[in-house]
């Protein structure tokens, strides 16, 4: 098997297998989106770079995991990525550490981090569907998504009922499903 | 929908898959959804909809960092399952074998008989779930290495039934006394089948299909195995196939083994009744 022409559903078969160079290719594949996701949500590269190995690692292990029926690869390592990264974030200590480095380094950081979690071919297309969402929303799906936080707290920063927010979170991202399909954006890390 | 679940407790837990697939809830919610995706195809794929719209937000074309993979090479272990080796080694050409590589090695899948079947993970073997018992139970429940395209598994399997040192090799654990031999049936007199399933003391073995009805190229057959009271994948047999070998980890004590009609890519989870099934005696 060529590994860089086998579909992702190939090489997760592969890595079952113990294919070391399966893995090195869903990595090349996925690895920068993974990595981004995690900066994005950590706001710090060693925990984002040790989220990113943890991911990888992961798979290798328990390649069963992920189902080729409900989804795409790339949005099975992102869903993991994002799952661990909320974990991280959320115990107390990373949660100070986070606080005073985001008090000092926002600036720079928005930057790069816009930088690298945009910089791609569909980029434009998923900022206008999220754009198009009303605020009501989209600032939910922000704030819990990339935040980190849950829609508890996204409810008491928004100063709306938990079930309002829980309500529009989901309604939000099935709207932003409909309106990716419109601008003919397929879900993430399709078969190639 | 989940059968233990009324109406409105099911509503409640549907409004809840948008922040739960944002990973937004307490642990203990989480846990609660994730009972109930367990059960609830509708919710669950409701979830990956929202996972995949979640990763089209996170998506990044961005490189992969190269020094990272560095720490995951040097983490994971690459060794391959003894029993695969056995066979490999088995059914290998002496004259060729420097030429042949076994899973794990550095251009395993150029190997006809290394690709053929996806096995179970030799010592690790982490593929198990507790199991249903596969005779009496209506559906099978299992966990399964995750499947291939049919049309490149029907070559692989194609290919290696071709190879007359398959033939060699199972009369070869034909005649060891500790090899054990069984007859897989089917259940039904509406879907005949005649398996036999061939297996020795290392864990080595091979399944003769005698009397199965070709499957459309998007089905693959699947075979599985009861070991320790678990039920595990063996691999995907192919849409039409009649000699197919497979190995088992650790000695090899199969209690049972069943056979199901599956889409081509394979299920993690099989639903499916066993198209012929039987029970290894001692």
């Amino acid at each position: 098997m060529d590994v860089e022409l086998a579909s992702d559903a190939n090489l997760v078969v592969a890595v079952g297998r113990w294919h070391e160079r399966a893995l090195a290719e869903v990595y090349r594949r996925h690895g920068g989106a993974v990595h981004a996701l995690a900066r994005r949500i950590l706001r710090s590269d060693p925990p984002a770079e040790e989220i990113t190995q943890e991911v990888f690692l992961d798979l290798w292990n328990h390649p069963e995991k992920f189902d080729a029926q409900r989804g795409t690869l790339r949005s099975f390592l992102l869903a993991r990525t994002h799952g661990k990264s909320v974990d991280y974030v959320r115990s107390e200590m990373s949660r100070r550490k986070r606080e005073e480095k985001t008090s000092r380094e926002t600036a720079t950081a928005g930057y790069d981090i816009d930088r690298e979690v945009w910089d791609m071919a569909v980029a434009e297309q998923v900022q206008e569907a999220l754009g198009a969402l009303p605020d009501e929303l989209r600032q939910p799906i922000e704030l819990a998504y990339f935040g980190g936080h849950t829609y508890r707290e996204v409810a008491e920063m928004l100063q709306e009922p938990e079930g309002t927010v829980k309500s529009r979170i989901r309604s939000g991202l099935s709207r932003l499903r409909v309106n990716l399909a419109e601008r003919g954006v397929q879900p993430a890390g399709a078969e190639q | 929908m989940s059968e233990n679940l009324s109406v409105p407790e099911h509503r409640e837990i549907q409004e809840l898959l948008g922040v739960y697939a944002l990973d937004a809830v307490d642990p203990e919610t989480a846990a609660m959804v994730q009972r109930h995706l367990a059960e609830c195809v509708k919710c669950s794929i409701e979830v990956s909809q929202h996972h995949e719209v979640a990763g089209l937000l996170a998506n990044s074309g961005g490189e992969s960092p190269a020094g990272l993979w560095d720490g995951i090479a040097s983490q994971i272990d690459g060794s391959v399952p003894p029993s695969w080796e056995r066979l490999a080694a088995r059914l290998e050409p002496a004259a060729g074998r420097s030429d042949r590589t076994v899973p794990g090695g550095d251009d395993a899948d150029t190997g006809t008989v290394a690709n053929v079947v996806p096995i179970t993970r030799g010592r690790r073997n982490r593929w198990v779930l507790r199991g249903v018992s596969l005779v009496a139970a209506a559906a099978i429940v299992v966990a399964l290495v995750l499947g291939t395209q049919v049309h490149h598994l029907n070559n692989q399997v194609s290919a290696l039934q071709a190879n007359p040192l398959l033939s060699a090799a199972e009369q070869s654990a034909l005649q060891q006394p500790s090899t054990k031999q069984v007859e897989l049936t089917s259940k039904t007199s509406s879907t005949p089948g005649k398996v036999t399933v061939v297996l020795t003391s290392s864990g080595t073995g091979f399944v003769e299909i005698d009397q199965l009805r070709a499957l459309p190229s998007d089905k693959t057959y699947q075979l599985w195995g009861v070991i320790g009271g678990r039920t595990i994948s063996l691999g995907l047999l192919g849409s039409d196939p009649t000699v197919v070998p497979f190995s088992v980890a650790g000695d090899g004590s199969v209690q049972a083994f069943a056979i199901t009609a599956e889409h081509a890519g394979g299920v993690v989870q099989s639903q499916n009744q066993p198209v012929v099934a039987g029970e290894v005696t001692a």
